[in-house]
């Protein structure tokens, strides 16, 4: 039971090894606000009730491509409904449902590249929506009530316009809509960032010891560690269309000797690609 | 024990008068009288203004009407606080009745979250009981119940309905005895000082030792700033329901019977008034 409980030390312990990788990556997280994870624990002066302990958040911005689809529409009552699309017909409807569900393969792609569709089953696939540049932003906080991490994001248009709750719905990929829309907590939800005070979107963390359960017995079983906050983001992270590279994982565990390991360190080797 | 269901009942009724006005920048058809209300101050101000509402749609344009929004001396006031807490904070010395500007449009969303129908109010407040239970219980006591046991706790809140209300909610004050209390007390403690909205930590309500956490316990720890050293005019106030309990007081007998609705601890620590 205890292994599903991240505490706050261990949470700083995950994110500062996060940062690492993330800098190797040149993956764009930072940590903001309290004290630099790395700073002394013991200056309290008493100004600021953050001061003396480590509290901040992981940072991250990112650029990203989004259709918002409205052909369907999140309703607060009863989830969601489909309706009936002006300008399409039906059939073209269903053809889009279906493409969507092929695009499925590549989980980072939220629906943002018509042409990737356009390669899979040939279909010209015109969403009822329209493609958007949005700007995201991304923290990683931890729930001392939950001893988990939450992941709160929010994001805005180029000019400024910040997002609705449904249209963020709508930018979810439908194949992750129903996995959120089975918990009874509406699990993105607009939420006060706790540190911050301002309104942030959050995917609620009371679900997050059931995932991550399986996760940290079968590393326990297998003698491996497991980085908690870097194995719970690549499962949250693309509902919500935060990309965490696959190199993430294979810099914690290198499979092969670096090549800078083998070769002896002259310089002609070291310049090899 | 019969003085502290009294108790339980003075936090429940607790009202504030108050007295709405229209921003003066919003377009009328005619002149727009305040309205008054007695305001629950553990209720949620988007969850009893209906009436507000429908009193300044009278003489506006409702064309033009947005989401309502309200705001005190020029600080947008969070609905997903509970009313007694954001008096407190921002208006506790000053005379009653508490002055609200009402606005329809240009709504702050940097500022407040929307709240576009009582469903997500409904939300708001079961999340901030299932967070609540996760520190008493480990979630186990919310989650043994059912969802119209859920469904109880909300209509009892909504509805202003004490008995209804407390049938349900005495489940979640209660704890193994031989555990003395809670696992940790659900608080929140907000102040004026700085931009962070509240300070909500672990805290156990007895040590490891056996002793007893009081109130002052809970500050000195928390926020120390908040408490006055010896010799020293006092600089602070820390009020819970309007009232400053001794710092003496044990922070689980203030759990069970100071708590809000939301079953957590709201307090507030705001300079003390200079006459």
């Amino acid at each position: 039971m205890s292994l599903c409980v991240l505490d706050e030390e261990n949470f700083h312990l995950c994110c500062q090894l996060l940062l690492q990788l993330s800098e190797q990556l040149g993956d764009g997280w930072s940590w903001e606000g309290g004290q630099s994870l790395l700073g002394s624990r013991n200056i309290t002066d008493g100004s600021d009730p953050a001061q003396g302990s480590q509290e901040g958040y992981l940072r991250k911005t990112a650029l990203r491509s989004v259709v918002i689809d409205s052909s369907s529409v999140w309703d607060y009552e009863g989830g969601w409904s489909d309706t009936s699309c002006q300008s399409q017909s039906e059939q073209q409807e269903g053809e889009q449902e279906q493409a969507a569900v092929d695009a499925s393969a590549d989980t980072n792609s939220i629906k943002g590249d018509l042409e990737e569709q356009d390669e899979d089953d040939g279909v010209c696939v015109v969403s009822a929506g329209s493609s958007q540049l949005l700007q995201y932003e991304y923290h990683i906080l931890h729930s001392c009530s939950y001893s988990t991490p939450v992941l709160y994001f929010r994001t805005c248009t180029q000019e400024g316009r910040s997002l609705s709750l449904e249209e963020v719905w709508s930018s979810v990929h439908p194949n992750y809509r129903l996995r959120l829309q089975s918990s009874p907590l509406n699990t993105i939800t607009l939420q006060e960032h706790p540190l911050l005070g301002q309104p942030f979107f959050m995917l609620h963390p009371c679900r997050t010891e059931e995932f991550m359960r399986p996760v940290l017995q079968a590393a326990q079983d297998q003698h491996r560690s497991v980085n908690y906050v870097l194995s719970w983001l690549s499962v949250v992270g693309p509902m919500v269309g935060l990309d965490v590279p696959l190199k993430y994982s294979t810099l914690l565990h290198p499979a092969a000797p670096s090549p800078a390991e083998i070769l002896p360190p002259c310089t002609e080797a070291a310049s090899s690609t | 024990m019969a003085d502290d269901k009294d108790v339980l009942r003075d936090v429940w009724f607790g009202r504030i008068p108050t007295c709405f006005l229209l921003n003066q920048d919003e377009v009328t058809e005619r002149e727009a009288e305040p309205y008054y209300l007695l305001l629950p101050r553990v209720s949620y101000l988007t969850l009893v203004t209906d009436k507000v509402k429908k009193h300044f749609h009278k003489v506006i344009r409702t064309e033009d009407a947005e989401e309502m929004w309200f705001e005190y001396e020029g600080t947008p006031l969070k609905w997903h606080y509970p009313i007694g807490v954001l008096f407190d904070l921002h208006a506790s010395n000053t005379v009653l009745p508490w002055s609200i500007t009402v606005h329809f449009k240009n709504f702050p969303d940097r500022d407040l979250l929307h709240c576009p129908s009582h469903s997500v109010i409904e939300a708001h407040f079961m999340s901030s009981i299932k967070e609540a239970d996760a520190l008493k219980h480990k979630s186990q006591v919310v989650n043994d119940m059912q969802k119209k046991d859920h469904k109880q706790l909300w209509m009892g809140l909504q509805n202003d309905k004490f008995d209804q209300f407390w049938a349900m909610n005495r489940k979640l004050m209660e704890y193994p005895t031989e555990d003395g209390g809670f696992r940790f007390i659900p608080f929140r403690i907000y102040q004026t000082m700085s931009d962070r909205p509240f300070i909500q930590k672990q805290y156990r309500p007895v040590s490891p030792e056996g002793n007893v956490h009081t109130l002052g316990d809970l500050m000195k720890a928390m926020y120390p700033v908040a408490l006055s050293n010896e010799g020293e005019p006092k600089r602070f106030q820390v009020v819970i329901h309007g009232i400053e309990p001794l710092l003496e007081t044990p922070l689980q007998w203030l759990s069970e019977h100071l708590s809000h609705p939301d079953n957590f601890l709201h307090i507030c620590v705001i300079p003390v008034p200079s006459d």
